[in-house]
């Protein structure tokens, strides 16, 4: 499996799908089991992607743009759109098109382009920009929790003050610190450090906020007035200079002001937690960007050590004898304050969307701080977010770093970007699971049945990378046929446009135009076969799952799971029926139905392990992250190191456990590294000092090095755990691995493996049943 | 009890500086040094204030008097709150110095202080013979012609009120100052604390100091000689006395009780000559008998003025204006400056003894009476049944002002400490221990006084009785033989620890007060008036600043600079921090100083016109509602958002006026009931707050009054405020708002005798329950009258006491119950009220009436009921007690003489006038509502004296010329004029005044460059010296920097100034004071008749 990790099967298109071959009518899709699926990473950086400094070329009636796909009759100068067929012509500046002389976007190998829209004004990709800024800064409003022991909040500090020294000189840069109440801080003043004040456990609205901040009258100018030149950093109202400062300007004033901030000074009654408004100091924070740039990208930046237990977005009560919800309470609707929070963060999410802006979330806490109520402002918006421990944790503050270092490994932390999707005709878009919101577009190819982000052909993602990745799920028109067979086009074709505004503050449209085929599965499902991606598909199932758990009441996963792989390979297995043994699988699904045993065990439908917050933290990564890592979350790797041998890849297997290997298990979230006994003892006795002993000490290093190099690559930072064979620790690979030696069958293992203990199901049990089961008839 | 203070007492200041003086010493001058610093930017000598920079910009108030000395002897009050800043050692009550205690028996003890020997005096010592000589003349010189008789009264007095109580030495002195020395006597001593301070030593105005006590000190004597008097003479401070207007009818009263004096021919028929009527100050006794005098005859001897009469004024009811062409108005009754201190004994012979004017100079010796500075009685002699009362006319309250600042030579107040049992109790009524409660049965039992239970002695407090009935231990136990005590509270007296001194200090900072540089000298105030606040870690202070939104500061020592927190939410507010908001004065006051200094360019560019005060005065409640303490809140506009905000009403009031609205008086009512509520919330959690309005525009007090009323605090009015003139004011007032003696968390009531009870109270002060008022804060100037009714009939011959409790914490967090006692005789004579009747008591509780009438009658009414007020009380004297005389005089009573004068003062007063501002009618309102008695008086009646010929009065002993009857008839062209209410200061300057002295005194060389903000200065020259010295002397006498104000003929300020001229006629409508008299006796008559 992982020989997938290490090809590039999105290629330039960053596209990848469930099934490459489709079928014709609803009726056969459904009979494929597995939905109609892309899975798309919006902006991936790839090097072969041409960018084009010219505004494209649209049909006239789909807005679809000229691309590859389309056909060109040079003579007449006319192009026809490969999605409603309709001829246009093209503008004069296309006057010298030929065949020796094409555009960048007709050639055949460039399916993706991107194009630079120069004036941002015009861009039509983006109606909610009625107003788009100028080339504008990035904006950082950081948002603080003051709640917490002082070593906490002394990592957090420093944390914020090693950011602020990374920002780039132009980014704007606002504070904000909550405790019992809201503090804005205005950095703009100079005769001493200002702070307005917001009751945590007041509602205000976005009005009240800038009336009360004084910005409320000018903030309110016509779109107009942010064309206006000569306005300070190009934003044109006052509010902005009061609270938001370019880095250079103000990193002295914020330094001097988080040396003397204090923790909050509220007395917190003995039994109680201590008040934490976490819900107003963020609607404070987006009613303070809404108010001085609507429209342009900033972030707010959250750093929360605790739960919300004042005001807006309360999660638990102050009396620490209450506890945080967990998924029992969520299921035994037992969480008092669950519904209203969300409800808060849903509206949030809207205010933001609708300003373009994002929040980031960076929580760390023993205990939960709210982030499965703050997920949906997070995910709609695009934001990071980041679950550590501590402040003082590698997880956070590796991760916290890496959001404002440049360079390579640089996140591209886009803003405004909208995607929107043209179709062939028959093909209906149900939604979009991932970091996005509907912008309810309605529209020809929009689906009846949503899922996920739905009704709509067009979405805005306030914060975007070049890891961001969504799911877009398709459906088939149900009417028979529509074309006559005649004019019938093997080919389906689906457009993919992003616009986007880059960390530079360039807008820039990503146009990837995909084809397909269509397939009669009725006539030969080999080829549907043939098509299948089931690495795509399992992650698809899974985010699937994680969306139905969520939204649907009492959904069982498990059984959902189970029957969808039963009927899978009902349909695609070769058996003879109610003879198990006779049961084989095309190599194109061989490993699914491994993923699904992986999934059901994950902590994505196991969540009965975790608390809410993790659970929704693991799934807003799910959602965000592309295909290949979102397997190793499903499925993790493991990798075998030994004298002896190359590296190697194990099996996710309690066998794999060996005394004289070290092992490497990627969960994505957490990375292991795992010595075995015999390697252990060698280690302590310090072997791998000697100098004798130097390979020793390179299959120690080895590991080590390799989970360096998938450490560089992640965000947020995987925990890194290194642990021994019978260690306390080594429960993060025990709990990974199959198992298929447990205590009941450990007489049969071999000396120095290990056994797990657990009544869990093993791998090959699960195959028996599901062997049986399919070939029922 | 008298023992000596706790080590830990707060009161008692930790040992004083090693030079140190006593603080009552000092303050006169410390008071006027401060002053100094202020506008001139001298240094300050006295030790205790410490240096403080020049406030303002010296250039601002260059020179105001160089020896400007507040009027207050700012600091230390002599009573018993021992300033911090001050020296401590006279001050305090609690624990008298031990000499002091005996000072006032044996003489005193005051030490003087050898620097003593180094007064200028010897020039003097000629004079000061002189002095004595001219004693009874000098009244008179200064008076015109009258000097004779003046003479004559005087000593005679001396002799009967100094008899045997005083001790010899004391009582020379007593002559010494009684007679015509008085002056030198009472000088300065009024606002000098008392004490027993040492004096200090190379002052100027502790000389004068030196000078009051002497007659005391007969240490000094030998010291000193003469020259002590002599030097008094020149002292600015000797001046006073007379400041006020005494008033002949006081010492009537005495006479009555004490033997007359010879037989002093009465004044009565006194020519009334110019200016002055001296009435003698002892005026013949004879109660009962007292044959009517009439004007126009000379009175007979031995009669002693009981009535003065008008003569045949008015052929009976008809020819009006004939009939006041008749009178002669140099003959009609006018206030005459007492020119001599008094001495008081409270108890003579164990009998009441009716207390001089409340607007003389006296000393009160507390012989078993409170002194009447904390309670006086409208009249002198309680009425044994309601019909008597109400054929009297007049009506029965008492003027209590619990904290009131004793005269410096009088004796402070004991402290009494029970220990842990408290103060001994009436188990029914809850009397406090006074002495009048009466031991019987050997001392095992006592009888209430006040509601004639009979309870058990409580063992440890048992003592025998002497043969006078009296316990044996009564003359060395306070509580029995004094009317005033102060009790040491204990755990039961208390809901809580204490409350520390909390000062919170609210400044507007909208566009217009930055503008206006009010916010500048609010902060500059302030940040001068730190230094006097008490010391010690109990003393907290905060800061905010309001706009729209409301600024708090974090003072907190921690951090580098203050860090500015804004609560913006106006509607709904809140305090943004829980702790650090309020910190300890020692902790913060680099912070503090810091903050005040960069307030005012901090806001420079503001452009918020809007001012939150409700709001913000709501948000900093919440900050000090865990403590309570005092906030001071300096407003410059109308408030116009967030909670309370308030409209321009006075807009549509004027249209009202015009159109003849009946309505109109309402806009001296509060405008809703939010600052109300608002107010009693705060007065529930103590804290009291006081507002200063620095504004050029309408700023509705009648609404935002409600609060400082409501919370036992105070309104200070700067209208229109000018950064020139008024900041000087500003910071003194601030100061002494401070630095006065003061309580918090107050709880007072008032018990009476079986037969009476109390109807109401009126003052500042939030009432919850009926029996009590709750005072968050309390000072010496706030004065509550409470009225009383009968409900069963008294007996004769018998006394009927009242008793005032003031339970309080000081300012240096000790709880204290302070319990002053009046015992009255009772009478079933209706002639003895009228002789006993107390005018000054009697007038003001009648303004403070009148006042609370206002925001709900139409002016008309009010001005008819005052007036009617008037002609009933003359109608039954007259009916009653003059039936002798003919039906065409005018009978007056003596002891009320004054009561048409004052009546039509009052009916021309600011607050009845309708063409007056709105919140200048509010704002008198509000300030008679907790004023004094001695200052409620001036109000009304200003006193009027002529500058342009200071300096050809050289040798006159008082720095203060005499008064001028308010006529325009005395008021010429070619003079400069002064007149003074106690709250503002009017310079008139006539249109062909002599250059020359205009040069002298102003700089100026024509009338036409007056300037409409004046400042006053002190020029090198003589006359400009002696001006200078009249208004600090007027300045430190009324507690009170007056706003002065240059005025002229024929613009708005010569306007104000003649309004003032009460006894002239008004176009409008305002009779004259003839004209008035006449309409009182046509209506005498009418009533008689009908």
């Amino acid at each position: 499996m992982s020989e997938m990790a290490n090809t590039d099967p999105e290629g330039i298109d960053g596209v990848r799908m469930t099934w490459n071959v489709w079928p014709r009518t609803k009726v056969e899709a459904s009979k494929c089991v597995i939905p109609l699926a892309a899975s798309i990473s919006v902006i991936r950086h790839h090097p072969d992607i041409p960018t084009l400094p010219y505004t494209p070329l649209r049909c006239k009636t789909c807005s679809a743009i000229l691309n590859s796909f389309s056909r060109v009759d040079f003579t007449a100068k006319i192009w026809i759109c490969p999605f409603c067929f309709l001829r246009n012509h093209f503008p004069p500046h296309y006057s010298l098109i030929s065949e020796t002389n094409l555009p960048a976007e007709l050639y055949p190998q460039y399916t993706t382009v991107q194009y630079t829209l120069s004036d941002p004004n015009v861009n039509p990709n983006n109606p909610m920009n009625a107003a788009p800024a100028p080339s504008a800064s990035p904006v950082f409003l950081f948002v603080l929790d003051t709640c917490m022991i002082e070593e906490e909040f002394g990592f957090v500090k420093l944390a914020l003050k090693r950011a602020i020294g990374l920002l780039p000189d132009n980014a704007l840069v606002g504070f904000v610190s909550f405790g019992t109440q809201a503090r804005v801080h205005e950095l703009g003043f100079s005769d001493m450090s200002k702070v307005y004040v917001f009751r945590g456990s007041k509602e205000i609205s976005k009005d009240q906020i800038m009336e009360q901040l004084g910005i409320g009258v000018s903030g309110r100018r016509a779109p107009t007035g942010y064309q206006q030149k000569g306005m300070q950093n190009g934003f044109p109202n006052t509010g902005v200079a009061r609270f938001l400062l370019p880095a250079s300007e103000c990193e002295y004033t914020l330094n001097s002001l988080l040396d003397e901030l204090q923790t909050d000074q509220w007395p917190v009654a003995p039994g109680n937690r201590a008040s934490r408004c976490t819900g107003v100091a963020l609607s404070v924070a987006a009613g303070l960007l809404g108010a001085c740039l609507p429209g342009t990208g900033a972030r707010i930046i959250a750093l929360v050590g605790g739960p919300c237990t004042e005001g807006l977005g309360t999660i638990v009560s102050k009396d620490l004898s209450d506890p945080v919800r967990s998924h029992k309470d969520l299921d035994k609707d037992a969480a008092p304050y669950f519904k209203k929070a969300v409800k808060f963060y849903d509206n949030l999410a809207k205010q933001l969307v609708s300003q373009g802006h994002v929040l980031d979330l960076f929580a760390s806490a023993l205990d939960q701080v709210g982030i499965a109520e703050m997920k949906v402002a997070v995910e709609r918006t695009g934001g990071l977010v980041v679950l550590s421990e501590s402040f003082g944790h590698s997880v956070f503050k590796d991760s916290f770093k890496h959001i404002f270092e440049d360079g390579e490994q640089s996140l591209g932390l886009c803003f405004n970007g909208m995607l929107e999707i043209n179709c062939s005709k028959d093909i209906k878009v149900q939604g979009i699971i991932g970091p996005c919101t509907s912008m309810e577009k309605k529209g020809p190819n929009v689906a009846d049945t949503v899922v996920g982000e739905g009704n709509t052909t067009a979405w805005k993602m306030c914060g975007l990378d070049k890891s961001t990745c969504l799911t877009v799920l398709f459906d088939l028109s149900s009417s028979e046929r529509s074309n006559t067979p005649g004019t019938v086009n093997p080919q389906l074709y689906i457009q993919f446009l992003t616009s986007y505004q880059n960390p530079e503050g360039h807008t820039l449209l990503r146009v990837t135009t995909v084809t397909r085929r269509w397939i009669d599965s009725a006539v030969s499902s080999e080829e549907l076969v043939q098509g299948f991606d089931q690495e795509t598909a399992a992650v698809v199932m899974a985010r699937i799952t994680s969306l139905k758990m969520e939204t649907e009441e009492g959904f069982d996963a498990t059984r959902w799971l189970d029957r969808n792989l039963i009927r899978l390979c009902s349909k695609f297995g070769d058996y003879r029926k109610d003879d198990p043994s006779s049961f084989a699988l095309n190599p194109c699904f061989s490993l699914f139905p491994q993923f699904m045993f992986n999934l059901r065990r994950s902590q994505f439908v196991q969540v009965f392990n975790n608390s809410p917050d993790e659970t929704a933290y693991f799934r807003m990564l799910l959602n965000r992250e592309n295909i290949a890592n979102a397997a190793v979350m499903i499925q993790p790797s493991l990798i075998s190191y030994s004298f002896n041998s190359l590296p190697q890849p194990a099996l996710l297997d309690v066998a794999s456990i060996a005394a004289d290997r070290i092992l490497l298990l990627d969960s994505y979230f957490s990375l292991v590294v795992f010595h075995g006994m015999t390697i252990a003892q060698w280690r302590n006795m310090g072997y791998q000092n000697q100098p004798e002993h130097q390979a020793f000490a390179q299959l120690l290093q080895a590991p080590q090095d390799d989970a360096q190099m998938i450490i560089r690559d992640r965000f947020p930072i995987p925990r890194m755990v290194v642990c021994d064979q019978h260690g306390s620790q080594a429960r993060f690979l025990l709990a990974k691995l199959n198992p298929s030696a447990t205590y009941n069958n450990a007489h049969d293992m071999a000396a120095g493996s290990d056994v797990i203990f657990t009544d869990d199901v093993s791998l090959q049990v699960f195959f028996e049943h599901l062997q049986r089961l399919a070939v029922q008839s | 009890m008298a023992a000596p203070v706790p080590p830990g007492a707060p009161r008692q200041q930790p040992p004083p500086p090693p030079n140190y003086n006593p603080n009552y010493q000092q303050n006169p001058s410390s008071l006027s040094d401060n002053l100094q610093n202020l506008n001139l930017n001298r240094p300050p000598s006295m030790p205790n204030s410490a240096p403080r920079p020049s406030p303002f910009q010296p250039p601002h108030f260059p020179s105001s008097a160089p020896s400007p000395s507040f009027s207050r002897p700012g600091p230390p009050p002599p009573g018993a709150f021992p300033r911090p800043s001050v020296p401590p050692s006279g001050s305090p009550p609690p624990a008298l110095p031990p000499n002091v205690g005996t000072v006032r028996p044996t003489g005193p003890p005051f030490s003087q202080p050898s620097p003593f020997g180094s007064r200028p005096p010897p020039a003097s010592l000629p004079s000061a013979g002189s002095g004595v000589v001219m004693g009874p003349s000098s009244g008179a010189p200064s008076f015109g012609s009258l000097a004779p008789r003046l003479g004559a009264h005087p000593s005679p007095i001396a002799s009967s009120t100094t008899p045997s109580s005083v001790p010899p030495s004391v009582s020379s002195g007593g002559l010494v100052s009684n007679g015509p020395h008085a002056p030198p006597f009472h000088g300065g001593p009024r606002f000098p604390p008392s004490g027993a301070a040492p004096q200090p030593p190379l002052m100027g105005p502790p000389t004068a100091g030196a000078a009051r006590v002497l007659p005391q000190a007969p240490s000094m004597r030998p010291l000193m000689g003469s020259s002590g008097i002599s030097a008094q003479q020149r002292s600015p401070f000797s001046a006073a006395p007379q400041g006020a207007p005494s008033y002949s009818a006081p010492p009537q009263g005495m006479p009555s009780f004490s033997p007359p004096p010879q037989g002093m021919s009465p004044p009565a028929g006194f020519p009334f000559g110019q200016q002055t009527q001296t009435q003698p100050v002892a005026p013949p006794p004879i109660p009962g008998s007292a044959p009517p005098t009439m004007f126009g005859m000379p009175p007979p001897p031995p009669l002693p003025n009981q009535m003065t009469a008008i003569s045949p004024v008015v052929g009976q009811t008809g020819g009006s204006l004939a009939g006041s062409s008749k009178i002669d108005p140099n003959q009609i009754p006018r206030p005459i400056p007492g020119s001599s201190v008094i001495l008081h004994d409270t108890r003579q012979g164990n009998q009441a003894n009716p207390p001089p004017p409340a607007t003389s100079d006296y000393i009160a010796r507390d012989t078993g009476n409170c002194s009447p500075r904390y309670m006086r009685c409208t009249i002198n002699q309680v009425p044994c049944t309601v019909d008597l009362l109400t054929t009297s006319g007049m009506q029965l309250a008492l003027l209590v002002q619990p904290l009131a600042l004793p005269h410096p030579s009088e004796e402070p107040i004991q402290l009494v400490d029970f220990g842990e049992s408290g103060p001994v109790r009436c188990s029914r009524c809850k009397g406090y221990i006074n002495p009048f409660m009466k031991f019987i049965d050997q001392g095992r039992r006592f009888i209430c006084n006040l509601c004639g239970f009979t309870d058990e002695t409580p063992r440890d407090y048992h003592c025998n009785l002497g043969p006078d009935g009296r316990r044996r231990d009564a003359d060395e136990r306070p509580e029995l033989c004094r009317g005033t005590v102060e009790f040491v509270a204990t755990k039961e007296y208390m809901v809580r620890d204490p409350m520390p001194a909390v000062y919170f200090f609210l400044i507007d900072v909208s566009m217009n007060a930055i503008q206006t540089g009010a916010t500048a000298a609010a902060c500059s105030s302030i940040n001068q008036v730190i230094a006097d606040l008490p010391e010690g870690p109990r003393t907290m202070v905060g800061i905010a600043t309001f706009d729209s939104t409301i600024h708090f500061y974090n003072l907190k020592r921690a951090l580098q600079q203050p860090l500015m927190l804004i609560v913006p939410d106006i509607q709904d507010v809140y305090t943004p921090l829980q702790t650090d908001v309020i910190v300890p004065l020692s902790e913060c006051r680099q912070h503090l100083e810091l903050l005040l200094e960069s307030i005012p360019t901090m806001f420079q560019n503001s452009r918020t016109a809007e001012s939150a005060f409700g709001a913000a005065v709501k948000a900093v409640f919440l900050a000090m509602k865990s403590t309570g303490g005092k906030l001071l809140v300096f407003q410059s506009v109308l408030p116009s958002v967030g909670i309370g905000a308030l409209s321009a009403r006075e807009a549509e009031g004027r249209s009202n006026v015009s159109s003849g609205e009946k309505e109109a008086h309402k806009l001296l009512q509060p405008a809703d009931k939010t600052l109300k509520e608002m107010a009693i919330e705060f007065a529930e959690y103590q804290v009291c707050v006081d507002v200063f309005i620095t504004t050029q525009t309408y700023a509705d007090i009648a609404s935002i009054s409600v609060i400082p009323k409501t919370t036992g605090g105070q309104v200070y009015y700067y209208y229109p405020f000018s950064a020139l003139s008024d900041p000087a004011k500003l910071y003194n007032d601030l100061r002494w708002n401070v630095t006065r003696p003061q309580g918090f968390e107050a709880v007072m009531r008032v018990r009476c005798s079986q037969g009476i009870q109390v109807q109401q109270y009126y003052g500042n002060f939030c009432k919850r329950i009926p029996t009590d008022v709750d005072l968050p804060g309390i000072d010496c100037d706030k004065t509550i009258m409470v009225t009383l009714k009968h409900d069963d009939k008294l007996q004769d011959g018998s006394e009927c006491a009242f008793q005032c409790a003031l339970l309080y914490t000081t300012v240096y967090g000790q709880r204290r119950i302070r319990v002053t006692t009046l015992s009255l005789p009772c009478t079933n004579n209706l002639s003895n009220l009228f002789r006993m009747a107390d005018l000054d008591t009697q007038f003001v509780c009648f303004l403070k009436q009148a006042a609370n009438e206002i925001p709900s009658t139409p002016p008309l009414n009010v001005r008819e009921q005052v007036t009617n007020f008037c002609i009933n009380i003359l109608l039954s004297y007259r009916k009653f007690c003059a039936t002798v005389s003919s039906s065409g005089q005018l009978i007056l009573p003596e002891a009320l003489k004054l009561l048409p004068l004052y009546t039509l003062a009052l009916v021309k007063s600011t607050g009845l006038r309708i063409d007056g501002r709105i919140d200048d009618r509010s704002f008198w309102i509000t300030y008679v509502s907790s004023v004094s008695t001695p200052l409620a008086i001036p109000l009304v009646h200003p006193r009027m004296i002529a500058l342009h010929d200071l300096d050809t009065k050289e040798g006159n002993e008082s720095p203060i010329p005499p008064a001028l009857p308010l006529s325009s008839e005395h008021v010429s062209d070619d003079g400069i004029y002064l007149l003074e209410n106690g709250q503002e200061g009017l310079i008139y300057v006539g249109s062909s005044v002599d250059s020359k002295i205009l040069h002298q005194l102003f700089g100026i060389l024509s009338v036409d460059e007056i300037p409409t903000q004046f400042v006053l200065q002190q020029y090198e020259n003589p006359l400009s010296k002696k001006l200078n010295d009249v208004i600090n002397e007027i300045r430190r006498r009324r507690c009170s920097y007056l706003r002065l104000k240059l005025c002229k003929r024929g613009d708005q300020s010569g306007l104000s100034f003649f309004s003032y001229l009460i006894e002239d006629k008004v176009p409008t409508g305002g009779l004259s004071y003839v004209e008035f008299l006449v309409h009182v006796h046509r209506q005498i008559q009418m009533k008689m008749s009908s």
